[in-house]
């Protein structure tokens, strides 16, 4: 398919749809745009706060830079692949694009020998371990709409992030089950519940480092084991009980949780999360909705995978090597086991460079005009999947994924033509 | 003119065209099997393959190879991966995988052992746009998708009211346009969705508890809108209750439900266990192959149990729940998917010393041998949940070679030995009826017009292997593979990356379902309906892949 084009075929006339929001993992597809000018959009209908901010940003002048000074594209990938060549030990990171730009991002780390880790790494490669050592009950977004007749939210910051959610998923007009959707409750377990944003939602304030301790309490009261102290986290021992108790009494209970907020390490309030759903399937129904893989992180994971049979933090060698802790963006600049960085925001979302990056080893493929990018030894401005270019991006639960049709037209070329284009040249 | 190569002297095993190991020679040119030149013309290239068998290549007809729950067992499991890791030399990229393989490594193993064409038994709609960015991904074969109806939703709604058949038909039409299907597959019929409801079993009559509808009510409304729409190959049904001892019983009574229409039993090996015995564990392969012996609308596939470690990836959530008590190593997935179906990925180690494990195994074997028609039975393990396709050579020779069998057998557990039959089963496959259940038998089952053929015309998919009374070693290391006459494995090594095409149907329905659709979607679900579709733009993704419409015909 052309870049440009929107996947249509003789079956599908193209039509005026809605877009798709590319600009978090929950995807929205029913996005109603109007245009401010030729690049830019307000949303009319269905759009959430962070999503009208990003769809009323112009793009980037299409101005690639070698050393902070405007070139071509062609000398700014020229520049791109002799810094990939001289690298030993290049790493591929951010990784914010789509399906065709992880593709890309794979075949070329291979040319290079390069490790490849997410800007959100860390809660992705939380989530990687917490199914190579025990595995999880979950559900999409559809059964989450249709199927809950109690739902916990964890932790989530939907003023922050996930906004449509109460829209599409806690509280809409409809669901397959009418009495479902009435009897619905809601629970909002952490520091920042949604307030008027989910009508109707309980709150259970506690600070995310209290998280932990009440997620026991709540698995100690499910399993009939006396509590330990008399306010668990901060919150009152009938308030853990009575939550326990709908968490049982219902059908079926959804938990929503964003690894990215859950307090660091996050691995004891995963495995909290996982026990509790599978105390309640013991007898009753329940399933965790696990929230995030946003900036094309689930999209990365996913096709890493299929690609590798790997979630990212793999080094291309001879053979693929597997090392979740040592190929950690974080670790890899802090001890100088980068000697290259390729830094890809598609979104123009990730804000600074990663800590540790030096600039001059720097090519960073970017949408953001965030100046310390722009004067790395390389700066291609790319355009964004959904907005300059038609895209593939896989959805939060790794199960949806949706097409998403070209907005504008900038001329910034997708993520996959730029390294494309450093492969040919190398 | 055009390259013009002859294949001299083989044996040629063609089942499609009644060739049974007949010395002939084969022309290929542009791509295809062509007729001896009449003028006399001599070959561009010549390779002499005298004392060689051919066949066509070799089509797996479900292979679990792409989508969500093959990308879940992929990240679960760095353990499988770090014991079978392929440099970029020995392929043409870097890959790993034994019982989850990366796509890519499992395109290029299919092809060295003489595989062309691989087809995913389970496909969600939901979820067909990954299964098709996966497959695109696998280098190497053809492929294709049967996308699963019967626990979602908007199909159980439509039964519990009543609605026309023909509306049935029309959304199932529907559906394989727009997750671009081959077939349709069935698993666990209502069960999936019952589990949502907490139901933990659903035998063939008993009613969904969320719909009031029975497995009996689908796998009739699915079984007859295939059978309306003139899909090639029949309703692929994973029955009710896997797994459960007892279960020929269900087995049994689905075939009989199905009231003569055609119809495709999968992994029947899981679905053929009685109760007897001081373990209440027994084979009931032999009534079910005698139900399949009388019943010729019936064909099946056997999903045979290998030893080793594997993982079983299935969209049967209920049954793998319950199975999960047996994973191991310990860890397991469970998914309620999108109001369509659901997932469960629970790593398994078969062991022959285990009675169960060691009866399964002979469970299928038994099967093979006593199914009388070769053209309705196929040669699977149900990649990878009985264990991983590369065991099919091993399998093969177990089938072909009696006494090897009885040397297996007699390493198994003895009890379990002793409750099979095996040992007094005589049967051993030929050549040529080897290439039925490889090649003609699932290109026919499928309607693939020329594949599992060396007829004049066909393409040139050609297996080339060097005769060898081991019958293991013959089969896992092809001395040529053609894929479109194009040389791709020379001594079972790749020397050539090609990419296949997808195999889909696109049966003509009542464009008036759309606008239900549309609300439905628009109403309930968290996409678009127009989004849930995929173009076939998408599936050639950017020119690599192609498609290929296969013709149905309506009754």
């Amino acid at each position: 398919m052309s870049e440009s084009q929107p996947f249509t075929d003789s079956t599908t006339p193209p039509a005026a749809q809605p877009a798709v929001c590319p600009f978090c993992a929950i995807l929205c597809d029913d996005l109603v745009l109007a245009r401010k000018s030729n690049l830019a959009f307000s949303i009319t209908r269905n759009g959430c706060r962070r999503a009208k901010q990003d769809f009323a940003r112009a793009p980037l002048p299409n101005m690639p830079r070698v050393g902070g000074r405007e070139t071509s594209l062609d000398a700014a990938v020229k520049a791109a692949a002799r810094l990939l060549k001289r690298a030993r030990q290049p790493l591929f990171g951010g990784l914010a694009t789509d399906v065709d730009g992880m593709r890309a991002v794979v075949d070329l780390a291979e040319r290079c020998g390069a490790t490849l880790d997410h800007a959100h790494g860390e809660p992705l490669a939380a989530m990687a371990r917490l199914l190579q050592t025990r595995g999880w009950y979950a559900a999409t977004l559809s059964e989450l709409r249709n199927r809950a007749d109690m739902i916990l939210l964890v932790g989530v910051d939907l003023a922050d992030r996930y906004e449509n959610l109460a829209r599409r998923c806690l509280r809409p007009a409809q669901a397959l089950d009418a009495d479902t959707l009435a009897a619905r409750r809601i629970v909002y377990l952490g520091a920042t519940p949604p307030g008027a944003l989910v009508a109707g939602c309980e709150a259970l304030k506690c600070s995310s480092e209290a998280m932990v301790d009440v997620l026991r309490a709540v698995l100690a009261v499910l399993k009939q084991q006396p509590l330990a102290g008399t306010r668990p986290g901060g919150l009152a021992a009938d308030r853990i009980q009575a939550l326990a108790d709908h968490l049982r009494a219902a059908r079926y209970s959804a938990i929503a949780f964003a690894p990215a907020r859950l307090p660091a390490p996050r691995d004891p309030a995963l495995a909290l999360l996982c026990e509790i759903v599978d105390e309640l399937n013991r007898t009753g129904r329940a399933a965790l909705v696990p929230l995030g893989g946003d900036d094309g992180g689930q999209t990365a994971v996913s096709t890493c995978a299929w690609l590798t049979g790997y979630p990212l933090r793999i080094r291309h060698g001879v053979n693929i090597d597997y090392q979740p802790h040592s190929n950690a963006t974080a670790q890899l600049l802090a001890d100088g086991g980068a000697d290259a960085l390729l830094w890809i925001d598609a979104y123009g979302r990730l804000g600074e460079l990663p800590e540790g990056a030096r600039l001059e080893h720097s090519i960073v493929l970017g949408a953001s005009s965030n100046p310390r990018s722009q004067s790395a030894a390389v700066f291609i401005p790319v355009g964004t999947p959904g907005l300059d270019h038609a895209a593939r991006l896989v959805r939060t639960d790794a199960v949806v994924s949706l097409p998403l049709a070209a907005q504008r037209d900038s001329g910034l070329p997708a993520v996959a033509t730029v390294l494309k284009a450093f492969e040919a040249a190398l | 003119m055009s390259r013009l190569v002859k294949l001299s002297g083989a044996r040629i095993y063609d089942p499609t065209n009644g060739v049974n190991g007949d010395v002939r020679d084969l022309y290929i040119e542009q791509g295809r099997l062509v007729a001896a030149p009449r003028d006399g013309r001599p070959a561009d290239q010549e390779f002499d393959l005298k004392g060689r068998v051919v066949m066509a290549g070799a089509i797996d007809l479900h292979t679990h190879i792409g989508g969500g729950k093959v990308n879940i067992a992929r990240m679960m499991l760095p353990e499988d991966h770090a014991a079978s890791l392929v440099s970029g030399e020995r392929h043409p990229h870097a890959g790993c995988g034994h019982a989850a393989p990366a796509t890519r490594t499992a395109g290029y193993r299919y092809a060295e052992m003489g595989y062309v064409a691989c087809f995913e038994p389970a496909m969600l709609p939901a979820n067909a746009r990954q299964a098709h960015m996966e497959m695109a991904d696998m280098p190497m074969v053809d492929k294709g998708a049967y996308v699963l109806l019967g626990n979602d939703d908007f199909l159980l709604r439509a039964l519990r009211d009543k609605r026309d058949p023909a509306f049935i038909r029309d959304y199932v039409a529907w559906t394989l346009n727009a997750a671009q299907a081959l077939a349709i597959k069935v698993v666990n019929p209502g069960g999936i969705n019952a589990f949502k409801f907490n139901q933990r079993k659903l035998d063939l009559d008993e009613q969904n508890s969320g719909y009031g509808v029975t497995p009996r009510d689908i796998l009739l409304a699915l079984a007859n809108a295939v059978r309306e729409l003139g899909l090639a190959h029949p309703l692929h049904i994973h029955g009710c209750n896997l797994g459960v001892p007892g279960n020929f019983e269900t087995t049994l009574n689905t075939i009989h439900a199905l009231e003569g229409l055609r119809a495709h039993l999968t992994h029947v090996q899981f679905h053929s266990y009685g109760t007897e015995g001081d373990r209440k564990f027994s084979s009931g392969a032999a009534q079910i192959a005698e139900a399949v012996n009388r019943h010729a609308n019936i064909s099946l596939d056997v999903g045979q149990v290998m030893f080793g470690r594997t993982v079983t990836e299935s969209g049967d959530s209920m049954r793998q729940f319950a199975g999960s008590a047996f994973a191991d190593p310990r860890k397991w997935v469970g998914m309620d998917i999108e109001c369509d179906a659901g997932c469960g990925v629970v790593p398994f180690r078969y062991k022959n010393q285990n009675f169960v494990n060691a009866l399964q195994w002979a469970i299928g074997l038994e099967l093979f041998l006593t199914v009388d028609d070769p053209w309705r039975i196929f040669l699977t393990t149900d990649h990878p949940n009985g264990a991983p396709f590369t065991s099919y050579p091993h399998l093969i020779r177990l089938l072909m070679d009696k006494s090897f069998r009885n040397d297996m057998l007699a390493t198994i557990n003895p009890e379990a030995a002793a409750a099979s039959t095996l040992a007094a089963l005589d049967r051993e496959y030929s050549l040529y009826e080897i290439a039925i259940l490889t090649r003609s038998a699932p290109a026919r089952s499928l309607g693939l017009d020329g594949f599992g053929s060396l007829a004049v015309g066909a393409p040139a998919h050609i297996t080339v292997y060097r005769d060898d009374a081991d019958r293991e070693k013959m089969f896992s290391t092809p001395e040529l593979v053609f894929k479109n006459g194009q040389i791709m494995v020379r001594e079972g090594r790749v020397v050539e990356e090609v990419w296949g095409t997808t195999h889909v149907v696109h049966p003509d329905y009542d464009h008036a379902i759309e606008h239900e659709l549309d609300q439905y979607f628009e109403r309930y679900m968290t996409v678009r309906k127009d989004n849930q579709r995929l173009a076939d733009d998408e599936v050639r993704d950017g020119g690599r892949g192609a498609l290929e419409v296969h013709a149905t015909q309506p009754s």
